[in-house]
C-alpha cells in the first residue's frame, strides 16, 4: 500500500508540470538547511497570518482529479492533501524555506540523549467541531497513523506516544532521529484530528481539523466545499470558503482559469507555460520544486546487475537534452536526486553525456545487442516523451530501447513484481535527505523495486539516519548520494519546477517548492 | 444482435439472379467476373478516387524511404514546433522531427496493420464461418455463439481489453484487432455458406461423393468469395482507425514508432503549440479511411448489393 501512497505523491508531480518561458522565474528558496532544525528549541514565531477580513468571497480552485477520499491519514490522493492541506495542522510544519517551524506545537526540546521529544502545544486551539485541541489528540493521532496507512514509516522510530499533561506530549524513540520533525512535519498525511473522531471512526466522511477552512461537503468526482474556520488559532481568515473543482483534463483547467471560471489551477503542463506567462489576465508562479525524477535499471536482471553496464546507460544519456524536452524549460538538470536550493544539495555530476565512455564501458563488459524494456505510463506524459529522447540517445551506443507505455495500474504491478528492465517516474515531497535515499537504496528500503543492495550505501545510510551533528550527516549524506550515483542505482535526470496559475484577483497565494497548497492568507480582490 | 439469423437463413432466395450466385455458379469462372467487377468499380467515379489514393498509398508506404526526406527518428530540440514550410512540409513536432517524414512512414504502420490484422480475421472468420455453414448442428451453435459473445462487446473496447492484456506493441496490436473482426467474417461466410451449401452444384458434388473438405474449398469457398472481398475492404479501414484510437490511448503502437494515432495524440498534448501537429496525421488517417470505404463501396454495389445492412449496422458498432 505504501507503494500508492508513492505514486500518488508522485502524481502530483506529473500534473504540476512546469516551465518558464525565460528561465528565470524560479523563486529564490533560501537556504533551507541553514539553521538546525531538528535540535534546537522551537519557538513561537507564527506570524500574524491573514490580513484583516475584508473582501471575503469563496475561491474557485481547480484541482486536477478526485481526491479518492479525505481521511487525511489513509488517503494516497494528492489532490487530497490539495484540499486537506487547508484542514488539518501538524505539530510542526514548514516554512518558507522548509525549515519545521511551530504549528500546533508552541516549542519543543530533546532530552540529552536525544530519545526523548517533549512537545509543548498551543493553548487554546479549537477544532473545527469546537473541542479544545489537547495532548490525547495528538497521541490518538500518531497511534493511529503508526499502526494504518500509508505513514507508519515516518514514526517507525518512535516508541511511545505519551501525554503526561494536557498539552505536553512526549515521544520516545527507540533511536536517535535528527530528521523526525521533517517526519511529522511536512504534509498533512501527519494531521492532527479529534481522538473522538478517530476514535468514532468518522474521518472520511467528516475530516475535522484545526486549519483555517472548515470541511463543508465532498461530492466525489465534482468538487470539495470548505469554509472559513472564525476560530482558526492563526488569526483571521479573509475568505469565506473555497471551493475546489475537479478538473481533470489539463487543457480544459487552463481555458477555465482563462475563461474566468475558476480562480487558481493547481498546475500548469510545462509546454503551456510560455503561452500562459504571455497572458496578462493570468498570473503564473514557478519555482523551483523539491521533486526529482529518474529511471531505475532492473538489477535483479542481467545484464543491469552489473553496475558498469548501468554506467554506460548514465554516460549515454544526455540528461540536459531530456530535461529540455520533457520539461522545456522548467525544470533544472541534476545528476544526483537533491535540488541544489536544498541546504542537503551536493554538487556531484560525475557523468554529463560522454557516448564513447559509454561504448567502452558496454565493450569492457562484454555486452553487445542490448535491448532495454523501458516501462512508462501515460498517467505522466513526460515519462512517454523522455523515455523518445532515451531511446534515440541510447541508440547511438547501439543499445535498442523498446519503449512500453501501460496504464498506471498495470505500470505499478509490473513494477511491483519486478517486470521491467528500466522504468521511469518520480518522488516528491521531499525534504530531509532520508526521504530521497532510504526508501529507495537501502536493500531493504520499502520502495527499492529495482533491487539495488550495496553494503556501503546501507551503512552510510543507516548511520547518516541517526546522526544527529548536522554537518556530518550532510557529509555522510554526500558520500551516500556519490555512492549511489557512481553506481548508477537510479539515474538521476531533473527537479522540476512547480508552476501554478491563477487570476489577479487572487492575492497572498504563493506556490511552494513543497506544493502544499495552503489558502490561509489568501484574498480574493473583487 | 442475435436475433438476425433468420436474415442469414433469408439469403438463399436473394442469391439467384443477381448475377453473382445461383446456377451461374460453377467454379473456374472467376477471371471475367474480376474484369467485369473492376469495370464497376471504375465507373463510380468515388470508388476510383479511392481507388487511386489507396494506390497512392501503397506507394508511398512501399517507397516511403525515398519520398521521406529525413530520418524519422531524427530529433532536434533546436528545430521544435517549426511550422510547415519548403524544408519541413508538415512542420516538425515536440522533438523537431520532421512531420512529413513521420506521415509517410506511417503509412506503414497503419497498411502493415490493416493488412495483417484483416489477415488475421479473414482468415479466422472464413474458415469458422465455413464449418459453421456448412456443417451445421450443434458446432454451429457453439462457433456461431462464441463469435456472438465476441460480437456483443463494443469493437474498440475488446481491442482494448485485448492489448490490455496481450501487452501493448504493434504485433498485439495487430492480433487483437484480427481477433475483433473475426465474428464479422465468421457472421458473413457462414450466412454465405448456408445458402451456397444448398445449391444444385454443392449438392451435385455431394451426390457424386465428394469430400466434405472438397465440398468446402471447391464449391462453397469460391462462391462466398464476393461478400468476404467487400467485408475485407470495409474491415481494413475500420482496423486502420481502431489501430489509429488504440494508439491515440496509448495502448497500441509504442513511440516512437510513427503512428499517426500516436502523433494525434501528441498534437492533443501539444494542441497549442501547432496545428499542424493534428492536421496532417489527421488527414492522413481520414484520406485512408475514406479511400478503403470508397473503395469498399463500390466493390459492395458490383458484388453484392445485398450485404449493405450487415456492414453498416457493423460500422455504426465500430464508431462507437
Amino acid at each position: 500500500m505504501r507503494l500508492r501512497s508513492l505514486t500518488a505523491v508522485t502524481a502530483v508531480i506529473a500534473l504540476m508540470v512546469a516551465a518558464c518561458d525565460d528561465g528565470n522565474g524560479g523563486v529564490d528558496l533560501g537556504d533551507a538547511g541553514e539553521d538546525d532544525p531538528a535540535i534546537e528549541d522551537g519557538t513561537d514565531d507564527v506570524d500574524d497570518e491573514a490580513e484583516p477580513a475584508a473582501e471575503g468571497g469563496t475561491l474557485r480552485a481547480a484541482i486536477g482529479g478526485d481526491p479518492d477520499q479525505l481521511d487525511a491519514h489513509t488517503t494516497t490522493s494528492s489532490f487530497a492533501f490539495t484540499v486537506l492541506e487547508n484542514v488539518y495542522d501538524t505539530l510542526v510544519q514548514p516554512g518558507e524555506d522548509l525549515t519545521m517551524e511551530p504549528a500546533l506545537a508552541e516549542s519543543w526540546e530533546t532530552s540529552e540523549d536525544l530519545l526523548t521529544w517533549t512537545f509543548t502545544l498551543r493553548e487554546g486551539v479549537t477544532f473545527h467541531d469546537g473541542s479544545e485541541l489537547d495532548a490525547g489528540d495528538v497521541v490518538a493521532s500518531f497511534e493511529r497513523i503508526a499502526e494504518e496507512g500509508d505513514n507508519a514509516f515516518r514514526l517507525e522510530a518512535v516508541e511511545e506516544f505519551n501525554a503526561p499533561d494536557e498539552l505536553t506530549v512526549e515521544l520516545v524513540l527507540n533511536r536517535p532521529a535528527p530528521n523526525l520533525l521533517e517526519q511529522i512535519g511536512p504534509f498533512k498525511g501527519m494531521a492532527i484530528a479529534p481522538a473522538e473522531a478517530i476514535e468514532a471512526g468518522t474521518m472520511q466522511d467528516d475530516p475535522i481539523g484545526t486549519g483555517p477552512f472548515e470541511f463543508v461537503s465532498f461530492s466525489p468526482g465534482d468538487s470539495v466545499t470548505l469554509e472559513r474556520f472564525d476560530d482558526y488559532w492563526g488569526g483571521d481568515v479573509a475568505l469565506d470558503g473555497i471551493e475546489f473543482q475537479v478538473v481533470p483534463d489539463e487543457g480544459t483547467k487552463l481555458t477555465s482559469l482563462q475563461t474566468g471560471e475558476v480562480d487558481w489551477i493547481d498546475s500548469v503542463p510545462p509546454e503551456q507555460v510560455e503561452e500562459l506567462g504571455a497572458d496578462d489576465q493570468i498570473e503564473l508562479d514557478q519555482v523551483a520544486g523539491n521533486d526529482y525524477w529518474y529511471i531505475a535499471l532492473n538489477q535483479d536482471r542481467e545484464p543491469f546487475d552489473d553496475p558498469a553496464v548501468r554506467r554506460a546507460i548514465a554516460f549515454a544519456l544526455d540528461i540536459d537534452v531530456i530535461t529540455e524536452a520533457a520539461r522545456f524549460d522548467a525544470a533544472t538538470p541534476n545528476e544526483t536526486a537533491i535540488p541544489e536550493t536544498s541546504f542537503w544539495y551536493h554538487d556531484y555530476e560525475p557523468y554529463g553525456h560522454d557516448p564513447d565512455q559509454a561504448r567502452q564501458l558496454l565493450e569492457d563488459a562484454g555486452v553487445t545487442d542490448l535491448t532495454v524494456d523501458l516501462m512508462v505510463t501515460n498517467e505522466f506524459p513526460e515519462t512517454v516523451t523522455f523515455a523518445q529522447v532515451m531511446e534515440a540517445q541510447l541508440g547511438e551506443v547501439g543499445i535498442d530501447v523498446q519503449i512500453r507505455t501501460e496504464d498506471f495500474t498495470t505500470w505499478l504491478a509490473d513494477q511491483g513484481d519486478g517486470e521491467f528492465d528500466a522504468f521511469g517516474l518520480s518522488w516528491l515531497g521531499n525534504i530531509d535527505p532520508d526521504d530521497y535515499y532510504y526508501a529507495q537504496h537501502h536493500s531493504e528500503g520499502s520502495f527499492n523495486f529495482h533491487g539495488f543492495a550495496d553494503p556501503e550505501t546501507d551503512e552510510l545510510l543507516d548511520s547518516a539516519r541517526v546522526e544527529t551533528d548536522e554537518d556530518d550527516r550532510k557529509e555522510l549524506y554526500d558520500q551516500a548520494a556519490e555512492r549511489i550515483v557512481d553506481l548508477a542505482s537510479y539515474i538521476y535526470l531533473y527537479n522540476p519546477d512547480i508552476v501554478q496559475a491563477w487570476s489577479p484577483d487572487v492575492q497572498g497565494y504563493t506556490t511552494r517548492p513543497d506544493q502544499a497548497t495552503r489558502f490561509v492568507d489568501t484574498s480574493l480582490a473583487s | 444482435m442475435n436475433d438476425d439469423r433468420p436474415e442469414d437463413e433469408a439469403r438463399p432466395d436473394e442469391a439467384p439472379g443477381d448475377g453473382v450466385g445461383g446456377l451461374e455458379r460453377p467454379t473456374g469462372e472467376h477471371r471475367p467476373r474480376w474484369r467485369e467487377t473492376l469495370g464497376i468499380v471504375l465507373a463510380n467515379k468515388l470508388a476510383a478516387f479511392g481507388l487511386v489514393v489507396l494506390v497512392v498509398l501503397i506507394l508511398t508506404a512501399i517507397f516511403a524511404d525515398l519520398v521521406a526526406p529525413y530520418a524519422i527518428n531524427a530529433q532536434d530540440l533546436t528545430r521544435r514546433f517549426e511550422p510547415p514550410s519548403l524544408q519541413h512540409l508538415f512542420g516538425t513536432d515536440e522533438f523537431g522531427r520532421d512531420l512529413f517524414s513521420r506521415v509517410v512512414f506511417g503509412s506503414r504502420v497503419s497498411l502493415q496493420v490493416g493488412a495483417v490484422a484483416v489477415s488475421i480475421s479473414l482468415a479466422l472468420g472464413t474458415f469458422i464461418g465455413l464449418i459453421s455453414g456448412y456443417r451445421r448442428g450443434w458446432l454451429d451453435t457453439v462457433l456461431m455463439r462464441t463469435m456472438d459473445v465476441l460480437f456483443s462487446f463494443p469493437v474498440v473496447l475488446l481491442a482494448i481489453a485485448l492489448v490490455a492484456v496481450l501487452g501493448p506493441s504493434l504485433r498485439n496490436t495487430m492480433l487483437a484487432v484480427g481477433i475483433v473482426f473475426t465474428p464479422i467474417f465468421a457472421r458473413v461466410v457462414r450466412g454465405s455458406a448456408l445458402s451456397v451449401s444448398q445449391d444444385l452444384h454443392v449438392r451435385a458434388a455431394r451426390s457424386l461423393g465428394a469430400s466434405d473438405l472438397r465440398i468446402v474449398f471447391r464449391h462453397v469457398l469460391p462462391n462466398v468469395a464476393a461478400p468476404v472481398i467487400v467485408q475485407t475492404s470495409l474491415s481494413l479501414a475500420f482496423a486502420i482507425l481502431i489501430e489509429a484510437a488504440l494508439s491515440f490511448v496509448g495502448v497500441g503502437v509504442q513511440p516512437p514508432e510513427p503512428a499517426w494515432g500516436l502523433m494525434l495524440s501528441d498534437a492533443q498534448r501539444y494542441r497549442t503549440q501547432g496545428w499542424w501537429l493534428s492536421v496532417f496525421p489527421g488527414l492522413a488517417i481520414f484520406l485512408t479511411v475514406m479511400a478503403f470505404n470508397l473503395v469498399g463501396d463500390g466493390l459492395r454495389d458490383a458484388l453484392d448489393p445485398q450485404q449493405r445492412s450487415v456492414i453498416e449496422s457493423r460500422g455504426a458498432g465500430g464508431d462507437a
